[in-house]
């Protein structure tokens, strides 16, 4: 570890014009996350052409500041709206929007806020220290890994409902379908197209979460639009008081290291990292029964770990030059675009490209932690917005947003009809979130699976065979059979004092 | 992208409603026929049909840059990503041909696509304005540098073989097939999702082999970690001298890329030699030429006839070769 | 997978808005699990010409099959309980508004694209403003045009996100 070219990225850092493509990036960033459907990617792919004028330190600075600060922007349609726009912040509005429905916006802002600070302030320290090593770490996944990973967070999402876990089971399972939409990923067969090639990459996850969320939820409304809507009365505070500090705090201890952990895996590592997050602290917790329900913890674990997937996203990109999401796939381009190849070779042919951008992610987070916090005192304020007004102008953000993403008509047509399906399965007591979750997994999956099986020649002992594929089978084995067993233990003896809950 | 769309459908209505009987005895043709001389009059809209940050996006964002000055206009860039390029070629084309719509589009779609699906609303060559060629990018044989094969002959000796594709109906997924059928070799591919998946496979030793763009696989050879066997091109590329070709080593398969930008048949005479010069003037530009050396892609740049010529005479190609070892894409 | 671990009980525990809607009966809740049910046989009717492959390869229809299993034995579960289940909701005179709203998103879809974003954009405002939402003439009036201005500033002056649209170039 060279201390003196990390010590001179703080000197790049520092410089004035930095600092403002810095400010510019986060300030942008977290506008476009509020923006439900335009997505950092779309806005660092609008900003390519502006980029070319700038020098290539600052440039990557303010893409890069895109990306994170649109982590923070995109908590708060979350919590607020109930509109997830980025597939790591769908278990956050699960606990997140039903604070704000109690009068906690605030409280859930903040501590999501402070959790993004702590998670994405980490994540930057780990990375400076071990990124190689972890790169090399991640190298080990393969398609054996990943099958077990997504098989693992499958399980936890057919648990992460509130209602029957059949119907948990069963909306999942639509999820699973809608998935496989789209040309075949190992044969190239049209599955489900109906002949029309709109559908054969398959449907986009921000438009299926913008769709049974967003205007699910729109809808859904509508149908009780005269029915007079409960006042929201207070938002709470911002800056967390103590008991709520100190009953979050293990929470975004946890969620960082896990979050840390699987972003550095390229392909759904930052949504599994959420979800891994909630369901530990869903079954850490004390009373498991208070998520769903506006739990706190349930808002500061996942969203300490998104930020902090977000920001170990780059280790594969600065390290090994392989983009692990769509926004860094647009970053590796725009690296391209500046003469500067992405690559093993980054960090030894430009030190201070590499440096000045991993530290110009503390400024960045110190900036957005201070951004934020005054700016969610503003921003609750949009509960205060009469339904009949709020509603037609989340719907019109939404639909353009969703133009936005592939500058397709056809994808208004989609999130209506996603909508519709939202709107039905609200009314027959179907939850939005693991539909959405197991749509995200279920194409890794697959896919992943049937990779494995051509490489193993058909031998299913194969996941077996590898040491973390077969850790990750232990880990699975845990949770499905081991811990449902422990928890229904604990249930027996629960319902027979139910005072103990309560302690 | 609608504006003209519009603007042209309020004319045509205006000029439908006052000059019916002229019309009846003139035979106008859809008040195109002073369109050209004057253009262009405003921005041009240049559709990429694939995400943003990939190879098609960025060679089409250089090339635009570049001919911005030339036409005299500022030319904008929308992805309309889908379906190797169908989607927003098929709209572009679909459009009116004033100049004002072009599109992206690569080889792969006329010539690898139609093995794999079956789209009776396909993009026929014939049925497409070709503006300008720009650049041709060629597939290299790739191991980890770890592995045990120094040469296309121990691979293909190699018991078995799981070779990585960035996918189906990717050139690199067709040049191992034919290449691993050429030799006897018992092959398996694995298609990943994308370039950037593949060659994180091959990284981590999951798979034996890949096939890959120059763009995705020289930064790794360059650090040492990927060791290249051999380029399915004719000519040994620039940017690799010292690897051989395919067909020196005895394995007749020629598999490349290449990009070029298309428009909607019956553009007026002036509108497209003012496109062409515009591009041609772009493709002399130094920054372009910057830009292929970085990204390590060849010029091709022929007449739109040989274009045309090249896109069936691969089409007709890679189907007799397919046909020939029994490659089944479809299923 | 297993579904055995189900806790039928925990749905009734769940609290309502005192003025929600109507629990659906027991028809509904059979309804919710005969769509699984009919979404499953259809989804094996059409993967039964994709192929399932082998074991060294599965087909494109493997998959999609296994799912479609999962869906017919929890749509089936969910519709053995229909009888005591409360977690669905009546569908009410209400639903009409529904109906309306997604068919404006879907008309406003059609639009956007055909004459630029900016006429659709003020009518479904308008239409969601006054008629959906019961504001006032002239909130509606007020609200439609700020917002249609805003987004327009916002979107395609600021962002540069190449919507479709009339005005300016």
């Amino acid at each position: 570890m060279d201390f003196g070219s990390v010590l001179s990225g703080f000197e790049v850092v520092f410089e004035p014009q930095n600092i403002l493509y810095c400010l510019i990036g986060v300030t942008l960033g977290m506008l476009v996350g509020v923006l439900p459907g335009l997505g950092p990617a779309a806005t660092i792919a609008i900003l390519l052409p502006i980029t070319y004028n700038i020098e290539p330190t600052p440039a990557v600075i303010m893409l890069a500041g895109i990306f994170y600060g649109a982590q923070y922007g995109g908590t708060i349609t979350s919590v607020l709206l109930r509109l997830p726009g980025e597939a790591s912040t769908v278990v956050t509005a699960l606990d997140g929007h039903q604070m704000a429905r109690q009068g906690k916006a605030g409280s859930a802002l903040g501590i999501a806020a402070i959790g993004s600070f702590i998670g994405g302030t980490a994540s930057i320290v780990l990375l400076t220290f071990i990124a190689p090593l972890v790169a090399d770490a991640a190298l080990e996944f393969g398609p054996a890994e990943y099958t077990v990973l997504a098989l693992i967070g499958i399980f936890l999402v057919a648990t992460l409902g509130n209602g029957a876990l059949i119907k948990s089971v069963a909306a999942a399972g639509v999820g699973l379908l809608l998935a496989t939409v789209g040309l075949d990923p190992l044969v190239g067969t049209p599955r489900f197209t109906f002949g029309s090639d709109q559908l054969a990459d398959g449907i986009d996850f921000v438009i299926v979460a913008m769709g049974v969320f967003g205007v699910g939820e729109i809808l859904y409304n509508l149908e009780h639009r005269l029915r007079p809507q409960p006042a929201v009365l207070s938002f709470g505070r911002a800056i967390p008081r103590r008991p709520e500090w100190l009953q979050s705090r293990m929470a975004i201890l946890r969620g960082s290291i896990v979050g840390f952990v699987l972003g550095v895996l390229p392909g759904g590592g930052a949504t599994m990292s959420s979800l891994v997050a909630y369901a530990v602290e869903k079954r850490s917790a004390k009373d498991p029964s208070r998520f769903g329900k506006g739990a706190i913890e349930g808002v500061a674990g996942p969203e300490s770990a998104n930020n902090a997937a977000a920001t170990s996203s780059f280790i594969p990109l600065l390290t090994l030059g392989i983009p692990a999401n769509a926004t860094m796939a647009v970053l590796f381009g725009a690296l391209l675009l500046q003469g500067i190849p992405p690559g093993p070779q980054l960090i030894v042919d430009h030190p201070d490209v590499f440096w000045g951008v991993v530290n110009s992610m503390y400024l960045g987070n110190i900036i957005l932690l201070l951004l934020s916090i005054p700016l969610i005192g503003v921003f609750v304020r949009l509960l205060k917005v009469r339904a009949g007004i709020l509603a037609p102008l989340t719907v019109l953000v939404t639909m353009i947003g969703v133009y936005s993403i592939r500058n397709n008509a056809f994808d208004m047509f989609l999130v209506v009809g996603l909508g519709i399906l939202g709107y039905g399965m609200k009314k027959l007591g179907f939850e939005p979130g693991p539909f959405v979750l197991a749509f995200v997994l279920g194409k890794l999956l697959e896919a992943s699976f049937r990779r494995s099986m051509r490489l193993f020649d058909g031998d299913v002992l194969g996941f077996f065979q590898r040491p973390v594929s077969a850790v990750l089978v232990a880990v699975l084995v845990l949770t499905i059979v081991v811990i449902p067993v422990l928890r229904m233990v604990r249930n027996r003896q629960a319902s027979l004092t139910p005072a103990e809950r309560k302690s | 992208m609608s504006e003209s769309y519009t603007r042209r459908r309020v004319l045509a209505a205006l000029a439908a409603v006052s000059v019916l009987p002229v019309a009846a005895c003139g035979g106008v043709k859809g008040g195109s026929d002073d369109a050209g001389s004057d253009y262009p009059t405003r921005a041009v809209n240049f559709t990429v049909p694939f995400a943003a940050g990939g190879s098609g996006d960025l060679i089409s964002r250089a090339v635009a840059k570049a001919a911005e000055k030339p036409l005299g206009q500022s030319i904008v860039i929308a992805n309309k990503p889908g379906a190797n390029g169908a989607v927003g070629g098929k709209e572009v084309l679909a459009s009116s041909p004033d100049g004002y719509n072009i599109a992206l589009a690569v080889k792969s779609l006329f010539a690898i696509t139609p093995l794999v699906v079956e789209d009776p609303t396909a993009i026929q060559p014939d049925k497409m304005e070709i503006v300008t060629t720009l650049v041709q990018e060629d597939y290299v044989l790739v191991v980890n540098a770890q592995s045990p094969y120094q040469t296309v002959e121990d691979l293909v000796k190699a018991p078995s073989v799981k070779y990585a594709t960035a996918g189906v109906g990717t050139g690199g997924q067709l040049s191992q097939a034919l290449l691993f059928k050429g030799a006897g070799t018992k092959a398996t591919d694995v298609p990943f999702d994308g370039g950037a998946p593949a060659v994180t496979a091959l990284l981590g030793k999951q798979v034996d082999a890949l096939s890959g763009s120059l763009a995705e696989t020289m930064e790794h050879i360059k650090a040492g970690k990927l060791r290249p066997l051999a380029i399915f091109s004719t000519e040994r590329s620039e940017f690799l001298p010292e690897v051989p070709t395919a067909k020196e080593k005895g394995y007749d398969v020629v598999v490349d890329q290449r990009r070029f930008i298309i428009a909607p048949v019956g553009l007026p005479e002036a509108v497209s030699t003012k496109l062409e010069q515009a591009f041609a003037e772009a493709r002399k530009d130094s920054a372009y030429e910057t830009f292929l050396k970085d990204n390590y892609m060849e010029r091709w740049e022929v007449s739109d006839e040989e274009a045309r010529q090249h896109l069936k005479d691969s089409a007709a190609q890679f189907e007799s070769l397919a046909q020939k070892f029994g490659l089944t894409f479809k299923s | 997978m297993t579904v055995d671990q189900s806790t039928p009980t925990e749905a009734s525990d769940e609290p309502r808005d005192e003025d929600g809607p109507p629990t659906g009966g027991p028809a509904l809740s059979a309804i919710a699990g005969a769509i699984p049910v009919a979404l499953g046989l259809a989804t094996l009717w059409y993967a039964r010409g994709l192929g399932f492959g082998a074991l060294a390869d599965p087909g494109p229809g493997l998959w999609p099959s296994i799912v479609a299993v999962l869906l017919i034995a929890t749509g089936a579960g969910i519709a053995v309980r229909a009888r005591t289940a409360r977690d669905t909701e009546a569908f009410t005179r209400g639903t009409t508004a529904v109906v309306i709203g997604a068919a404006s998103l879907a008309i406003y879809a059609y639009l956007f694209e055909l004459i630029g974003f900016e006429i659709p954009t003020l009518l479904l405002l308008a239409l969601w403003l006054r008629f959906l939402g019961g504001e006032s003439w002239r909130i509606t009036a007020v609200v439609s045009v700020l917002a249609t201005v805003a987004a327009y500033l916002l979107f395609i002056t600021g962002l540069g996100v190449p919507l479709p649209h009339l005005i300016g170039s």
